[in-house]
C-alpha cells in the first residue's frame, strides 16, 4: 500500500501537468470574464468558488485506482478475497478524504464553495463572442451539499464493499473482480455525479452510475430474468436521461454555460422575477429547464411513470440493491433538483409538479409493498415511496427535510437491505414471507435481528428514531406551504406514512419473529456458479438436510455500525438546530438553499413576501405563498395550518400516532395468533377486501399496461419497419436493377449477327437523325 | 511527397504481395500495413497544427495538361488527414483480424486489401475533382473482389447490388461536380478542378442552379453514406462481406460518403444547403429511428450492427446540416468514433463467427461463460456505440446533437437573449426527435448484448469442444487469443482517449471547419464566425437570409481573392 500511496499524487501530477499545458491559451481572457461574474455573484451574497487543493480530485480517483486493481485481479485470474480488500482499502481511503474535503470546507467558513479542476473535457468556440463556446471541464465542485452526498456515498461504500466481501464470497474466482470491478466504477461514477462541477460531467456520472446499475443488476447474467431487468433498467433510465439531456441543451442555448457557479448569477435575475410576482414574465425557454431537468430525475430516482425498473432491479446481488438501489444511486434525481435548486424556482410550475408525482408515487409504492411476499420487493417498493417523499419535501420548499431524509434512509435502507441480504444468504435465497418466522430467534442472528428492527423502526417513522425526524420535516412543511393542493400532499404523505409503518413491520413479524419456521430457497451454494439461479420448482429433497448459516464476522460488524448510524444520525437533528439541524445547515450552505441569508430568497423578507404572495394572483402567487411560509417561518406558521394548529408542533404527535398505528395494524394481523410462517390473521380479511389486494399484488399491472402500449406497438412497428425495408424501400430498387435486364432481354434478340438486320437500323437510325435536323433547322 | 507515398506504398506491397508465396503474403500484408500507418503518423508530425497556417498542406501537384485544368494534385486539410490516419490504422488491425479467416487465395485477399487502403487514402488526398472521383469510385472495385470472392453464402447478390447500387449513385454525384466545373468555366474563371478553387466560385451559382447540384451529389454521396432511404444495399453488403470487409467498409468506406458531403456538398451549394438543410435533417431523423427500430428485431447479428450504423450516421450527417460549427465537429467526430466503435463490433462479430459459423443470435449466445474477454470487450464497444459519456461516441452524438439544438435562427428573437444559439435553419425540435434514437439505441444495442453476451449459453448444434476433428490443430481456442485482443486493443484504448481527451482533436480540425461553416454563412449574407467582437444576436439573422433567399443567389459576390481573405 505504501507504494501506492507514491504512485497516486505523481499520477495525479502528471495528469493535471499535461492539462496545464494543453490548456487555454486565452486563459486570461477567461479569467477576466469569470471575475466579473464572480463580483456579480458577490452582490447577490454567493461566496464565489476558489480553486481548491488537488487532492479532492483523489475522492473519485481512488475508486478508479480501485477499478484498475480488480481489473487486474481478473486478468490474472486472482482466488482469493482480494479484489474486496482492495475495494474496500480504496474506498475507505476516498471515505478518509471526503471527510478531510468536509473538514477543509468547514474551515474555509460558512457558504464558500471551492472548484477543482482535474483535466479540460471539452472546449469548442465558435467566435469570439460571448456564450459562443461550450467549455465543460472535468473538473469538481464542492459545496455542502456535495460533502454531505459524498459523506454517505464513500460512507456507505466502504462499508457494504466490506459486507460484499463476505456475501459474495461464493463467486470467488469467478465473478469476484467483476462485481467489486463494477463497485468501484459505481462509487467513482456516482462521484462524479455529485461532485461535478457542470452539467456535464453530472452526466456522465448519470449515465455511467447506470451503466454500473445495469452491469450489476445483470451481475448474474445467466439468468434472463436479471439479464431482462438490468436491460430494463437502463432503458427506462434512458428514456429520463433524454430529459435531462434536452435540459443541458436549452439551458446552454438560454445561459451559454453549463457550469454551476457561472449558472447561478445568470438564473438569478429569473428568480427575482417569480419573487416579484411577474412569474409570468419568466420566459418559456428558461421555465422549460427545469421541467425537463427533472424527466431525467423521475427516471434516475424511480418515479412515476418510470420507477417500474426499480423493483425488478431487485434481481441484482443485495449489497448492490443496498448500496445503488436504495442508499445512493437512486438519491441522484433529489440531488439534481437540489443542485440546480435555483432552477427549480423560476417555475410556477416545476415544483408542484415535482411534488405531486412524489406523493403519487409514494403513495402508489406503499400500496404495491403491501401486497407484494417477496421482502426485497417490498424494501425496493419502499425505496420508491419514500423517494417520492423526498421529492415532495423538495416540492414544498424543504429541500432540508428532503435532504435530511435521503441522509436518514440511506443508513436505514442500507440497513434494511443487507439485513434481507443476510437472510437470502442465510436460507438459500429465500425471500418469501411465508416460508420465514421467527428468524431473529435463531442462533447466530441476533444481530440481524435487532439490526432490522432498527431498521423498520426508522422506516415506520417510529418517535424519535432518524427516520421519525426527518419525514416530519417533510410532513410538516408540506402542510405550511401553500402551493396547488399542497395541503392534498400532506394529507396523502400522512396515509402513506401509515401504510409504511404498516408494511415494514409486517416483513419483521413475519419473518423476524414468531414461531419459528423455514423453508429454504432454490439456491444451494454448491451449485450455485453452475447454473445460476435454478428454476422455481426444485424438489424439496434439498431442504430436509438444509442448514441456515449464520453470518458471519464481516456482515454482523456491517450490520452492526449500520444499525448504530442509523440510529445516531438522528443526533444530526439536534446540533446546529437554528438551522434545523446539521444536514440543515450544510443544505442552507449550499445552491439547494433558498431562505439563508446567502442566497436567492432572503430569510428576513419573509413578511414582505407574504404580503407578495397574499396579493399575487392565482397560480403565481402560489409559490410564494408557500416560500413566504417557509421562509418567514415564526411569522408565517399561521399561515398553513393542520386542522387548526402549528403543523410543525402537531406533526409530531400526529405522524407518531399514525406511525403506530400502522405498526398495531401488522402486530396483530402478523403476530397475534400466528402459529405458522405460512398464515396469518391478514389472510382472514383478504377475502372482505375483493379483488384489491390481487391487483395490489400485480403491481396494479403498470408493467401490463406499459406493455402493451408502449413496448408491443414499438415491436409490431419495427416488424412492420423491417418488412417495409425489405418489401417496399429494397424492393424498388430491386425494380430498378430488374428492368435493365427486362429490357436488355428484350433488345437482346436484334443483336443477332445476321448482317442485312444492322444494315436495316443503320439506314434507320441516319434516316431519324437527317428527319430530325431538318425538323429543327425549320 | 508523404501523401503520394501513402497511396503508393500499399500499391507496391500489393505487387509484393501477389508477387510472393501465398503463406507469406498475410506477413507482407502486414508489414505493408505497418509501413503505411508509420508513414501516416509522420504525415501527422510533419503537419503544421498552427491555427493560421491550418489549411490544405503536403501538397503536390502534377500538371498534365493545365488548358483544361487536368492534373494531379494532392494536399490534405486536418479533417482529411485524421481521416487517412483513421483508414491507416484500421489498415494492419484488418490484416491481424484476417490472420487465420482467410484460408484459401490469400494472396487475391489482401493484395486486394492493400489497394483498396491505396484507393481509400487517395479519396482524402485529392485536391483535385478528377483524383478525387477516380479514386472514388476504385474503391468499389476492391470492396466487391473482397465481397464476391471472400463473402459468406449470399455473396453474389450483395456483391452486384454493392457495385451497381453506389456506381450509379456516384454518377449522377458525377454529373453534379462536373456541372460546377463547367459553371466555373462559364464564368470566365477558366477549366479548373481544383476543389478549393471551385468551392470559392460555386457560392456564386444562381440557387435553383445549386439546387441541381445539390440534389444530384446527395444522390451520390447519400447513396454511400447510406442515408434513408437509400441504404438497402448496406445490410446486405454488410451480412456477407469477410471481417475486414465489414470493418473498412464501416470503418472507412461510409465516410467517404460523409465526407464527401463536408467536402463538396456544402461549398459547392452553400445557399441550396440552407434551404434543403431540414428536409435532409428529417430524412436523417427518420432514418435515425427507422433504422434503430429495425435493429431491434434483428437475429442476425451482422446485420443488426449494419443497420445500426444506418441510424448512427443520420446522426452524423444531422450534424453537418447543423452548419455551425459545433455540428460540424461532432460531424467530423462521429466519423472518426463511428469507424473506431462500429469496426471493433464488426471484428468482434468477425472472431465468433470464426469459431461458431453463425451469425444468429438463436443459434449462438451467452458466450459471457464460454468467452469472457470477448465478453468485455463487447459490452464496452457497444458502450462507446451507445453513447455512454466517458467514451468516444458520446462526445461525437452530443456535439451533432448540440449543433442541431442551437441551430435556429429564430434564437435571436428569443426573449432574454440566448447567448448559447447559432444561426441555422435545424433547431430544437429537430434535436429533440433526433434525441429519441439515444433510447432506441440503448434498446437494440442492449438487446444484442443481451443475447450475444448473457443469458444462458446457446452454441449451435455440433459446435462442441470435445469434437476433434481433422482441422483439430488449427482450432482456435474457445476464447481470445492475443492476436485478437491486439487487434481489439488500441481501438479500445483509443475510444476510451477520445471520449476523455476529445478536446485536441475538436482544435485540430477547428480551422477547416471553421472556413466551410464561413463559406456557406457568407454565401447566405450572414457573418456570425468573422471575429471580432461583435455580439452576437445584433443582427437579425432571419430578416438576412430572407434577403438572400429570395433573389437567389449568394448576397456577397466572392471574388478570386476571397481565398486569401478566409485564410487570413
Amino acid at each position: 500500500m505504501t507504494t501506492l500511496t507514491h504512485i497516486i499524487p505523481s499520477l495525479v501530477a502528471s495528469v493535471t501537468g499535461s492539462l496545464v499545458q494543453d490548456g487555454h491559451a486565452d486563459a486570461a481572457g477567461e479569467v477576466g470574464h469569470a471575475a466579473e461574474q464572480v463580483s456579480h455573484a458577490v452582490s447577490q451574497g454567493i461566496t464565489p468558488p476558489v480553486d481548491g487543493p488537488l487532492w479532492i480530485a483523489l475522492i473519485p480517483l481512488l475508486p478508479i485506482l480501485g477499478v484498475v486493481l480488480t481489473t487486474l485481479c481478473a486478468i490474472f485470474k486472482v482466488k482469493s478475497k482480494l479484489p474486496a480488500f482492495l475495494t474496500v482499502g480504496c474506498l475507505a481511503a476516498s471515505f478518509g478524504l471526503t471527510v478531510a474535503m468536509y473538514q477543509h470546507l468547514s474551515g474555509m467558513g460558512p457558504g464558500s464553495t471551492v472548484v477543482v479542476t482535474a483535466f479540460e473535457w471539452f472546449d469548442l468556440s465558435w467566435g469570439a463572442g460571448e456564450g459562443q463556446r461550450f467549455q465543460a471541464d472535468f473538473a469538481f465542485y464542492v459545496d455542502t451539499l456535495t460533502c454531505l452526498w459524498m459523506l454517505f456515498v464513500t460512507g456507505l461504500g466502504t462499508l457494504i464493499a466490506l459486507y460484499a466481501s463476505e456475501y459474495m464470497a461464493q463467486d470467488v474466482g469467478k465473478g469476484y473482480s467483476r462485481f467489486f470491478m463494477a463497485f468501484n466504477l459505481f462509487v467513482f461514477s456516482m462521484a462524479c455525479l455529485v461532485m461535478g462541477e457542470n452539467l456535464l460531467v453530472l452526466f456522465l456520472g448519470w449515465e455511467g452510475v447506470g451503466l454500473c446499475s445495469y452491469l450489476l443488476i445483470g451481475y448474474f447474467y445467466k439468468k434472463p430474468a436479471a439479464v431482462e431487468a438490468a436491460k430494463k433498467a437502463f432503458i427506462v433510465n434512458r428514456i429520463g436521461d433524454l430529459g435531462l439531456l434536452l435540459g443541458i441543451f436549452l439551458t446552454f442555448v438560454k445561459f451559454g454555460t453549463v457550469s454551476y457557479p457561472e449558472l447561478w448569477p445568470l438564473v438569478e435575475p429569473y428568480i427575482q422575477m417569480v419573487k416579484s410576482g411577474h412569474a409570468g414574465d419568466v420566459p418559456l425557454t428558461v421555465s422549460l429547464i427545469p421541467i425537463l431537468l427533472m424527466v431525467g430525475a423521475f427516471g434516475k430516482s424511480a418515479q412515476l411513470p418510470l420507477y417500474v425498473w426499480l423493483p425488478d432491479a431487485m434481481e441484482g446481488p443485495t449489497p448492490v440493491s443496498a448500496l445503488i438501489h436504495a442508499a445512493t444511486m437512486v438519491t441522484a434525481g433529489v440531488y439534481l433538483i437540489a443542485r440546480m435548486y435555483p432552477m427549480f424556482l423560476v417555475s410556477e410550475y416545476a415544483l408542484p409538479i415535482v411534488g405531486w408525482i412524489g406523493a403519487l408515487t409514494a403513495l402508489l409504492a406503499a400500496t404495491i409493498g403491501m401486497a407484494q411476499f417477496d421482502i426485497k420487493r417490498i424494501m425496493a417498493y419502499s425505496t420508491v415511496s419514500q423517494l417520492g417523499y423526498m421529492f415532495c419535501g423538495l416540492a414544498v420548499l424543504s429541500s432540508t427535510g428532503a435532504a435530511f431524509h435521503v441522509f436518514t434512509h440511506a443508513f436505514f435502507k442500507a440497513t434494511l437491505f443487507l439485513c434481507c441480504g443476510a437472510v437470502m444468504h442465510g436460507f438459500a435465497g429465500q425471500l418469501d414471507l411465508r416460508k420465514l418466522s421467527g428468524v431473529a430467534f435463531m442462533k447466530g442472528w441476533g444481530i440481524v435481528g435487532i439490526a432490522m428492527l432498527v431498521g423498520c423502526l426508522n422506516l415506520a417513522g417510529f418517535p424519535f428514531t432518524a427516520g421519525f425526524f426527518s419525514k416530519d420535516m417533510i410532513l410538516a412543511e408540506s402542510f405550511v406551504t401553500a402551493g396547488p393542493g399542497y395541503g392534498a400532499i400532506g394529507w396523502i404523505l400522512l396515509i402513506t406514512a401509515g401504510l409504511t409503518a404498516y408494511y415494514t413491520f409486517r416483513v419483521f413479524f413475519r419473518v423476524f419473529v414468531g414461531p419459528k419456521a423455514f423453508e429454504p430457497g432454490d439456491e444451494l451454494h454448491e451449485d450455485h456458479g453452475d447454473d445460476g439461479h435454478g428454476d422455481e420448482s426444485r424438489p424439496e429433497a434439498g431442504a430436509t438436510k438444509f442448514h441456515p448459516h449464520a453470518p458471519g464476522l464481516a456482515v454482523n460488524l456491517v450490520l452492526g455500525i449500520l444499525a448504530l448510524a442509523s440510529i445516531v444520525a438522528a443526533g444530526a437533528y439536534f446540533v446546529d438546530k437554528e438551522d434545523h439541524g446539521w444536514v440543515g445547515r450544510l443544505v442552507h450552505e449550499s445552491s439547494a438553499n433558498y431562505t439563508g441569508s446567502a442566497a436567492f430568497l432572503e430569510h428576513g423578507d419573509g413578511a414582505h413576501r407574504l404580503e407578495a404572495g397574499a396579493t399575487g394572483d392565482g397560480e403565481a402567487g402560489a409559490v410564494e405563498h408557500g416560500e413566504a411560509g417557509a421562509a418567514g417561518h415564526g411569522a408565517a406558521a399561521a399561515h398553513g395550518s393542520f386542522l387548526g394548529m402549528d403543523p410543525h408542533k402537531a406533526m409530531y404527535y400526529v405522524s407518531s400516532v399514525v406511525g403506530l398505528i400502522g405498526i398495531g395494524a401488522a402486530f396483530y394481523l402478523h403476530y397475534l395468533g400466528r402459529t405458522t410462517a405460512a398464515r396469518s390473521k391478514a389472510d382472514d380479511l383478504l377475502p372482505a377486501l375483493g379483488p384489491i389486494p390481487r391487483w395490489a399484488q400485480h403491481k396494479w399491472y403498470v408493467d401490463e399496461f406499459y406493455n402493451a402500449v408502449i413496448v408491443v406497438p414499438l415491436r409490431v412497428l419495427a416488424h412492420v419497419f423491417h418488412a417495409i425495408d425489405r418489401l417496399l424501400v429494397d424492393g424498388v430498387v430491386n425494380l430498378a436493377g430488374v428492368l435493365p435486364r427486362f429490357v436488355g432481354s428484350r433488345i437482346r434478340p436484334w443483336q443477332n449477327g445476321v448482317m442485312h438486320g444492322y444494315a436495316v437500323g443503320m439506314v434507320g437510325g441516319l434516316a431519324l437523325l437527317i428527319a430530325a435536323v431538318v425538323l429543327l433547322s425549320m | 511527397m508523404i501523401l503520394a507515398l501513402l497511396i503508393l506504398v500499399p500499391l507496391l506491397f500489393a505487387l509484393g504481395v501477389v508477387a510472393a508465396p501465398a503463406h507469406r503474403a498475410r506477413f507482407i500484408a502486414f508489414l505493408g500495413m505497418l509501413v503505411t500507418f508509420v508513414l501516416a503518423c509522420y504525415a501527422l508530425f510533419v503537419f503544421n497544427w498552427d491555427f493560421a497556417a491550418n489549411r490544405t498542406q503536403l501538397g503536390l501537384s502534377i500538371e498534365w495538361f493545365p488548358k483544361l485544368g487536368l492534373g494531379l494534385s494532392l494536399g490534405v486539410d486536418s479533417v482529411a488527414l485524421w481521416l487517412i490516419v483513421l483508414a491507416a490504422l484500421l489498415g494492419p488491425l484488418c490484416v491481424l483480424g484476417s490472420w487465420t479467416s482467410i484460408t484459401t487465395q490469400q494472396r487475391t485477399f489482401f493484395a486486394w486489401l492493400l489497394v483498396l487502403q491505396a484507393a481509400l487514402t487517395g479519396v482524402f488526398a485529392a485536391r483535385d475533382l478528377m483524383l478525387f472521383y477516380i479514386c472514388f469510385e476504385f474503391t468499389l472495385i476492391p470492396m466487391f473482389v473482397l465481397i464476391r470472392v471472400f463473402g459468406s453464402t449470399n455473396r453474389k447478390a450483395a456483391s452486384v447490388k454493392f457495385f451497381m447500387y453506389t456506381f450509379t449513385g456516384s454518377v449522377i454525384a458525377l454529373a453534379g461536380l462536373l456541372y460546377v466545373v463547367w459553371f466555373a468555366a462559364r464564368s470566365g474563371f477558366g477549366w479548373t478542378l481544383d476543389i478549393e478553387q471551385l468551392s470559392h466560385i460555386a457560392a456564386r451559382m444562381p440557387a435553383g442552379e445549386q439546387a441541381f447540384v445539390l440534389l444530384a451529389l446527395l444522390a451520390g454521396f447519400a447513396v454511400k453514406v447510406p442515408l434513408f432511404p437509400v441504404h438497402t444495399w448496406l445490410p446486405l453488403a454488410h451480412t456477407e462481406a469477410p471481417t475486414a470487409g465489414s470493418v473498412i467498409l464501416a470503418g472507412v468506406l461510409l465516410k467517404l460518403g460523409t465526407y464527401a458531403m463536408y467536402r463538396f456538398v456544402l461549398p459547392f451549394a452553400p445557399v441550396a444547403v440552407m434551404e434543403y438543410a431540414p428536409a435532409i435533417a428529417v430524412l436523417c431523423i427518420f432514418g435515425i429511428i427507422y433504422a434503430g427500430l429495425i435493429c431491434w428485431v434483428q437475429t442476425d447479428v451482422k446485420k443488426l450492427v449494419a443497420y445500426s450504423s444506418v441510424s448512427h450516421l443520420g446522426f452524423c450527417v444531422l450534424g453537418l446540416f447543423a452548419l455551425n460549427v459545433t455540428g460540424m465537429t461532432g460531424s467530423v467526430l462521429y466519423m472518426i468514433n463511428h469507424g473506431l466503435s462500429t469496426g471493433a463490433l464488426f471484428f468482434l462479430i468477425g472472431f465468433m463467427y470464426e469459431r461458431y459459423h453463425t451469425r444468429s443470435m438463436r443459434e449462438v449466445g451467452g458466450l459471457a461463460s464460454k468467452m469472457p474477454v470477448w465478453a468485455t470487450f463487447m459490452v464496452f464497444f457497444t458502450m462507446a456505440s451507445v453513447g455512454l459519456p466517458g467514451l468516444n461516441g458520446f462526445v461525437s452524438e452530443f456535439l451533432c446533437m448540440l449543433g442541431t439544438f442551437q441551430a435556429d435562427a429564430a434564437w435571436a428573437g428569443v426573449e432574454g437573449g440566448t447567448p448559447g444559439a447559432t444561426w441555422g435553419v435545424l433547431g430544437p425540435w429537430f434535436a429533440v426527435f433526433a434525441a429519441t434514437g439515444v433510447i432506441v439505441a440503448a434498446m437494440y444495442l442492449l438487446y444484442m448484448v443481451g443475447r450475444m453476451c448473457f443469458g444462458p449459453l446457446v452454441e449451435p448444434a455440433g459446435h462442441d469442444d470435445d469434437h476433434h476433428d481433422e482441422s483439430d490443430k488449427k482450432k482456435l481456442p474457445a476464447d481470445l487469443t492475443f492476436r485478437e485482443i491486439g487487434v481489439l486493443l488500441p481501438l479500445a484504448g483509443l475510444c476510451l482517449y477520445l471520449g476523455l481527451q476529445p478536446t485536441p482533436l475538436m482544435r485540430s480540425i477547428e480551422a477547416p471547419i471553421k472556413m466551410t461553416v464561413r463559406l456557406v454563412q457568407s454565401a447566405n449574407g450572414i457573418s456570425e464566425i468573422r471575429p471580432p467582437m461583435s455580439p452576437r444576436g445584433t443582427g437579425d439573422p432571419s430578416h438576412e437570409d430572407g434577403a438572400a433567399q429570395h433573389d437567389g443567389r449568394g448576397a456577397e459576390p466572392l471574388g478570386t481573392d476571397t481565398e486569401t481573405e478566409v485564410v487570413r
